[in-house]
């Protein structure tokens, strides 16, 4: 068997493995120190604990808690549902880059993509869950569904995509599952079966590249079923903004499209923080890390020029109602968030680390650019929700009462701060769990892969368990008798 | 249009069926709902208020709903034309409309449209079409229509059914000021209703939109969809918030759509969108809408619009009439004179 680690990782690895039977991260060839290991969960506990009260407060007291009145209604924790979503959609459709549309070259950061995408759309449906006025009647979307509303249209719609991403993300671990299913022990193992959901991994070489040949083959299905579903999934979200003729920021055709390139930009970004830092540390890491920061410079280009069509146009006339949002956008009550949080560090900052000769081929800047716009994005989508607001809707309808309710202003309270940093908290915490406990780097299919310079003996899954395992050798190789893939 | 159906149905039923229940809590009604506002005092009947009036609670109300959905599906499916009729007559068989003296010189505007209420209805529901009509000439900007309707429906402090805009014209030595009462619409083609998730709120049968307040789920989106800001969220809040105790009036129970709801805790209407619904539960009993009764100039009218006999019919064939936002097309039912 070859492995395609160095001798120190090979030896750290197996040192690890022997130590500790129960090292489920073997991927990441440098162990994060203990203290930094501690402080980031203990910082996450802490925030998921101040969450956890703020969403109980939120639901005694209900929307009270909160800063919207009845002209601006929607606030920070639809900014948050949507640009959840658009991360979530995001990240799916870069995933369908590689099981899709063949680019193999990324394969690596696959898994991590779906799980990203998962872990999104659920904080994207727990924000917009908080955000009802009467978030236990949820279910009625369900049962009183009315087919001229796009938010009713989304909720189905992510149910279809949920559905989607898991059953995805499971055909690709599957039999990575099953196998630390058999090799570990304790509560890891009982994770393990649960999530593998029994499945048992065929032993024997040719039945293992049928399998994983059958559940490649379905991957791509779903994906290819997922790339519509995902575009409809954010798109749509889109749409529930892009059809109310009462708002004129809104009411363009513009707006699904800028919807999607921000999903794009953002996912891409994600993927870039994410693979950068944590992802497999091998030759290829940098190559993945710079590709996929490509891709994050483009989709951040394409938003600037939307961005500069929907401003420069509108710019352009005098329509008061028109004109009075993208003032405060540009120079009013918003221009913090747009020329900050949206242009400084969700586009600027981002392209600087990417591009600039010192830091561009060093994984970690890449990383931290990524890290830079997908922070900078929440403010894109703030900036996309509720400047929108600000006009009244008849002139003279913002002084008929001087009342908080009444009012056109809007800067989140506390509970929506504390409410929002710590629901993402709550997602961002299992979320790193799971990155460290999946199998979202190796494949076990990797023992299968010199076949011929075995002699033909028969493979199984060896005991020893110093077998290099990274995912996309199987492809370099041509077994015997596998159909392309 | 089944949909309409169904819902009137529903509707009609829910009017019709409503009756106390042995539920957790019971409001007492004030003695005296109509607030003093005048003529209709005393020619309008007391509200039947004989048994105290529970609040439904949300249990009561959901099986309510399930039950009438599918009375009102199997209604909607076996029910002919003259059995609808027949129902409806037979509701109004037990309104007991006051007999109103015959039209005299001189006489208080009110009347002549109470009359043409009480004409009105005699018709079924779906032949209604309600609409209002305010002569902008004749509004000071005294603002006891918003006073009114907020006393009427029980509001809490942020929501608004008919607020009135101030605007100013002209430059000094020529400045003038004018007033803009904004009751809602009731669009014909309103943009609020398509964008409900749980269509908790739809066009009624007789023009006037209502939101159903055991559905709807507070999403809000209704209120963004509105061009002219109708809607108004229940944020759960009191006048009396930052006074020593709760004030009685803030308990006082809301009768909108012929129901009887506090406001307690974070049950409807707390966390629900509200709106001007033409004072639907006061029409139906034959009494104007607070705002129309209370205008201080005679400035605000209200009536049907499908009977050419009426009042509001010979006001909106002036040549000064106008309603707002008309390029958008959602025809509303509230007319302007300017």
């Amino acid at each position: 068997m070859e492995y395609n680690l160095t001798s120190d990782e090979v030896t750290h690895q197996s040192g690890a493995w022997r130590t500790d039977a129960n090292t489920i991260a073997p991927h990441l060839t440098t162990q994060r120190p203990r203290w930094m290991q501690t402080l980031f969960y203990g910082s996450l506990a802490v925030l998921s604990i101040i969450g956890l009260i703020a969403l109980g407060v939120r639901m005694v007291e209900g929307l009270k808690v909160t800063t919207l009145t009845s002209p601006m209604g929607w606030g920070m924790w639809v900014a948050f549902y949507i640009y959840f979503i658009g991360l979530s959609a995001g990240s799916f459709l870069l995933s369908t880059l590689i099981y899709v549309f063949g680019m193999e070259q990324y394969e690596k950061a696959g898994r991590m993509a779906l799980l990203s995408a998962l872990f999104a759309l659920v904080a994207g449906m727990l924000f917009v869950w908080i955000d009802l006025g009467h978030p236990w009647r949820f279910w009625y979307v369900f049962t009183r569904w009315n087919y001229t509303s796009v938010l009713a249209w989304e909720v189905i719609a992510y149910g279809f995509y949920i559905t989607v991403l898991a059953s995805e993300l499971w055909l690709l671990m599957r039999c990575d599952l099953a196998d630390l299913a058999l090799r570990t022990t304790g509560w890891r193992r009982w994770f393990y079966r649960v999530v593998s959901l029994g499945f048992r991994c065929p032993q024997q070489q040719s039945e293992y590249q049928y399998c994983h040949t059958q559940s490649m083959r379905r991957v791509k299905t779903l994906g290819i079923i997922g790339v519509p579903v995902a575009i409809i999934v954010h798109g749509g979200t889109g749409s529930i903004f892009a059809v109310v003729l009462a708002k004129p920021y809104w009411y363009t055709g513009l707006f699904p499209i800028i919807f999607l390139v921000s999903a794009l930009a953002s996912g891409a970004a994600l993927m870039t923080f994410l693979y950068g830092f944590f992802g497999r540390k091998d030759e290829e890491h940098f190559a993945i890390t710079r590709g996929l920061a490509n891709l994050m410079l483009l989709f951040i280009g394409i938003d600037l020029i939307l961005i500069a069509a929907e401003l420069l146009v509108g710019l352009y006339g005098n329509i008061p109602e028109h004109l009075e949002v993208y003032h405060a956008l540009l120079f009013g009550q918003f221009r913090y968030t747009f020329w900050i949080g949206q242009m400084l560090v969700g586009i600027l900052i981002p392209i600087l680390l990417v591009t600039l000769p010192r830091m561009r081929h060093n994984p970690f800047w890449l990383g931290l650019g990524g890290l830079s716009a997908v922070i900078g994005i929440v403010a894109v989508r703030f900036n996309l929700v509720v400047p929108a607001y600000i006009v009244p809707m008849l002139p003279g309808l913002d002084h008929v009462i001087n009342q908080p309710r009444w009012a056109y202003s809007y800067f989140p309270s506390f509970w929506e701060w504390a409410s929002s940093i710590g629901g993402v908290a709550l997602v961002v915490l299992p979320f790193s769990i799971m990155f460290r406990l999946l199998p979202l780097f190796h494949e076990i299919g990797e023992q299968f892969k010199d076949d011929e310079d075995d002699g033909g003996t028969a493979d199984t899954i060896p005991v020893v368990p110093e077998q290099s395992r990274v995912i996309g050798q199987q492809f370099k190789q041509d077994v015997g008798g596998a159909t392309n893939v | 249009m089944e949909k309409y159906v169904q819902q009137r149905e529903v509707w009609d039923r829910m009017a019709d069926a409503f009756q106390p229940t042995e539920s957790q809590t019971s409001v007492e009604p004030l003695a005296d709902r109509s607030g003093g506002a005048g003529v209709d005092t005393q020619l309008a009947p007391p509200p039947a208020q004989s048994a105290p009036i529970n609040l439904v609670g949300r249990r009561e109300a959901l099986q309510h709903m399930t039950q009438n959905v599918l009375a009102g599906l199997t209604l909607a499916l076996w029910s002919s034309q003259p059995r609808e009729a027949q129902a409806a007559a037979s509701r109004l068989e037990t309104l007991e409309l006051p007999e109103l003296p015959p039209p005299q010189p001189g006489e208080d505007v009110l009347m002549r449209m109470m009359r043409d209420l009480q004409r009105a209805l005699e018709k079924p529901m779906e032949q209604r079409r309600w609409i209002m009509v305010i002569d902008l000439r004749k509004c000071v900007g005294c603002h006891a229509c918003t006073i009114a309707c907020v006393a009427e429906n029980a509001l809490p402090p942020g929501v608004l059914y008919r607020p009135v805009m101030e605007e100013e014209v002209g430059t000094y030595p020529h400045v003038a000021r004018r007033f803009l009462p904004r009751p809602c619409l009731q669009c014909a083609n309103p943009p609020c209703v398509p964008v409900c998730p749980v269509h908790a709120t739809w066009k009624g049968a007789d023009g006037i939109v209502v939101i159903d307040y055991d559905a709807c789920i507070g999403c809000r989106y209704c209120i963004t969809a509105c061009p002219y800001g109708a809607r108004s969220f229940d944020f759960g809040e009191y006048h009396s918030d930052n006074a020593p105790h709760r004030a009685e009036y803030d308990m006082v129970a809301s009768p909108e759509y012929g129901q009887l709801r506090g406001r307690q805790g974070r049950q409807s209407p707390v966390g629900n969108a509200r709106k001007c619904h033409f004072c639907k539960h006061r029409i139906e009993k034959g009494m104007l809408p607070q705002c129309v009764t209370t205008c201080i100039g005679r400035a605000t009218f209200f009536g049907d619009a499908n009977d050419s006999a009426n009042l509001v019919s010979e006001l909106i064939a002036s040549p000064n009439v106008m309603r707002l936002k008309e390029e958008l097309g959602t025809e509303p039912s509230a007319y302007y004179l300017i």
